[in-house]
């Protein structure tokens, strides 16, 4: 077993409030080789994602992996504060809240770091997605509520940050979908349940831009066997090519069916 | 439907997707064919050649989107107009906009860009068209003009590499406006016109259908023409006495002028607004939300019609938001657009 490098320092990746409850780790496969949701262990939960869930908003999109929900909603291109200096090319501020409901032990006080850290994580996959020299001055806000912590709940809030800024008119060199996956013994599962990340010794986030071959940002934490590492990452990639097809009918169909 | 809310019952749902339907038919399957998502390939010759346009990127030789929306093709050069985008401003422009900040020799004005457009001192018509004397004195007056909140109308005088704009009133028919109702739609549904300034006669109302999806619906100022033409602005204290007694009808008195009669001044206007000129204010700005919300051009035309059709149909002011009022619009559309088919 050896540590892999991770390309941002994170003391636990989704951190849940009972972490601490020691004990022996339940069998996450079946016999069968299934997991406890009834997947297998290189499938993605059932996902729903819909635009134009805030009305107020240039842009917005809601999306539902298993027990996850996320509402994201995108403010501008509008002028940057006064406060800020001045830069010629356009600003992303990133901004992920938890709902103080959406986690089993309520309230803020073991929300506040993971917000932080998501935050920061948010911003780094995105900004190398969205063509900031298009609006100069000026700043896009992408405010994110998780309403349902369930697992992978990053990767959830990327993929769905993605889509309300295209649903906003923004101009980006492609959507970011965004996978997590996690490493429990010797198995890989890919897009881990709350229940699965518990357990899990490793976890990885991918963030690609999947027309263009590029990855936006990769993130390890934990500790992981070094064999399993390129197989996970070609998983999360593979899982990141078929969530961008789905994104991207689910942005058609919206036209579709909504404009006349 | 797009802005408003309300629950349709299951009948509703079904009259709703049927003139769907129809409007698809009419409409054929070719704008379904032309949108395309971020980082979508568009198909080109590349034998012929293309020239990359807005909202489109090239790797590895293939042309991709970098914005949802529809492809569009003048000759070699492809582009992609994306849907639901901020207000791109084009020289000539006439626009409405709420003046956000007084700056420095300048007011900042929300006009729905993406940054704040500017008016500049210099780029105003003073009362009564006389010539600005570059004063200290009227950059301090520069409030009575225009204050913040303030709606204007204004031209789009020029645009620069920073995305910034500069925009003038420098006309009778710009200026501030005043006694009637802001309603904020997509900046697409707006077409680039001749006339963008109406008087609707038959109504009593003015209406400016500002580039930018702002429209404004108004009592008709007393002159027939925006306010500004006759506002006074304090050039310099010399002067300043002489004339302010020749501005008595003004509607912004300058600072030094009484302050009581400015309240007075300002009732009247409002009183004289009768409560049937309100009500058909009020219709033509739910006609406009109407359309908005069904994504159908705003227009003169679609305005009257709209309007014409809830009277004939004894909607109230407040049904016309409703989701019967809607449907019922939606399936006349269908049926002109299925009548246009036929006769084509």
């Amino acid at each position: 077993m050896s540590r892999a490098a991770s390309t941002y320092a994170v003391p636990s990746y989704n951190a849940t409030p009972d972490l601490s409850v020691k004990g022996v780790p339940p069998s996450l496969l079946s016999p069968e080789g299934s997991r406890l949701d009834g997947r297998l262990p290189h499938e993605c939960r059932p996902a729903y994602m819909k635009t134009g869930a805030v009305n107020a908003a240039a842009g917005s999109a809601y999306a539902e992996f298993g027990q996850t929900k996320v509402i994201v909603s995108v403010y501008g291109p509008r002028e940057s504060k006064k406060a800020q200096a001045f830069s010629d090319i356009g600003r992303l501020n990133c901004d992920v809240k938890f709902a103080s409901f959406s986690t089993s032990v309520r309230g803020k006080a073991s929300q506040g770091m993971e917000e932080k850290e998501y935050t920061g994580m948010l911003h780094k996959a995105l900004e190398c997605a969205v063509a900031l020299h298009t609006f100069p001055k000026t700043t896009v806000d992408v405010f994110a509520l998780i309403l349902q912590s369930g697992g992978g709940d990053l990767a959830v809030v990327i993929s769905c940050a993605s889509m309300a800024l295209a649903d906003a008119g923004i101009v980006m060199y492609d959507l970011v979908p965004a996978v997590s996956l996690s490493c429990t013994g010797s198995e890989v599962l890919l897009d881990a349940s709350m229940e699965e990340e518990r357990w899990g010794d490793g976890g990885m986030i991918v963030a690609a831009m999947t027309s263009r071959n590029e990855i936006t940002q990769l993130t390890m934490t934990g500790e992981w066997p070094s064999t399993k590492v390129s197989e996970a990452l070609q998983l999360c990639l593979d899982a990141c090519l078929k969530l961008a097809e789905l994104m991207r009918s689910c942005l058609k169909e919206q036209v579709v069916a909504g404009g006349q | 439907m797009r802005g408003l809310q309300f629950e349709l019952e299951s009948g509703q749902q079904r009259r709703v997707s049927k003139a769907q339907e129809r409007l698809k038919d009419a409409a054929g399957s070719v704008h379904a064919a032309a949108f395309v998502n971020v980082g979508d390939t568009i198909q080109v010759d590349h034998e012929a050649g293309f020239l990359r346009g807005h909202g489109t990127q090239v790797v590895n030789g293939e042309l991709l989107a970098t914005v949802c929306g529809i492809v569009e093709r003048v000759n070699k050069l492809v582009s992609v107009r994306p849907l639901r985008a901020k207000y791109n401003p084009e020289t000539g422009d006439v626009v409405v906009g709420r003046i956000t900040e007084v700056a420095p020799k300048r007011w900042k004005v929300d006009v729905n860009c993406r940054q704040d457009a500017q008016l500049m001192l210099s780029a105003v018509n003073l009362p009564g068209g006389i010539q600005r004397r570059r004063t200290a004195v009227d950059e301090l007056n520069m409030r009575s003009l225009y204050e913040e909140n303030d709606i204007i109308s204004a031209e789009v005088q020029s645009l620069y590499q920073d995305g910034s704009l500069h925009l003038h009133t420098r006309s009778l028919k710009y200026g501030k406006l005043e006694n009637g109702q802001l309603v904020t739609v997509a900046p697409y549904l707006i077409k680039r016109l001749k006339q963008h300034f109406h008087h609707l006669k038959q109504y009593g109302v003015d209406l400016i259908l500002g580039c930018n999806g702002y429209v404004w619906i108004a009592a008709p100022s007393e002159s027939g023409k925006s306010s500004v033409s006759d506002t006074p602005m304090d050039l310099s204290n010399d002067h300043g006495s002489e004339m302010s007694s020749k501005r008595s009808t003004t509607l912004i008195p300058s600072a030094q002028e009484d302050g009581k009669r400015d309240l007075s001044d300002d009732d009247k206007v409002r009183d004289s607004i009768t409560r049937e000129l309100r009500e058909r204010i009020c219709r033509l700005a739910n006609a406009v939300r109407v359309l908005a919300a069904l994504g159908l051009l705003i227009f003169v035309e679609s305005i009257i019609d709209t309007y014409e059709v809830s009277l004939s149909w004894d909607t109230a002011v407040k049904d016309m938001l409703a989701a019967e009022f809607c449907i019922k619009i939606v399936e006349r559309e269908a049926e002109h657009r299925d009548k246009k088919e036929l006769a084509i």
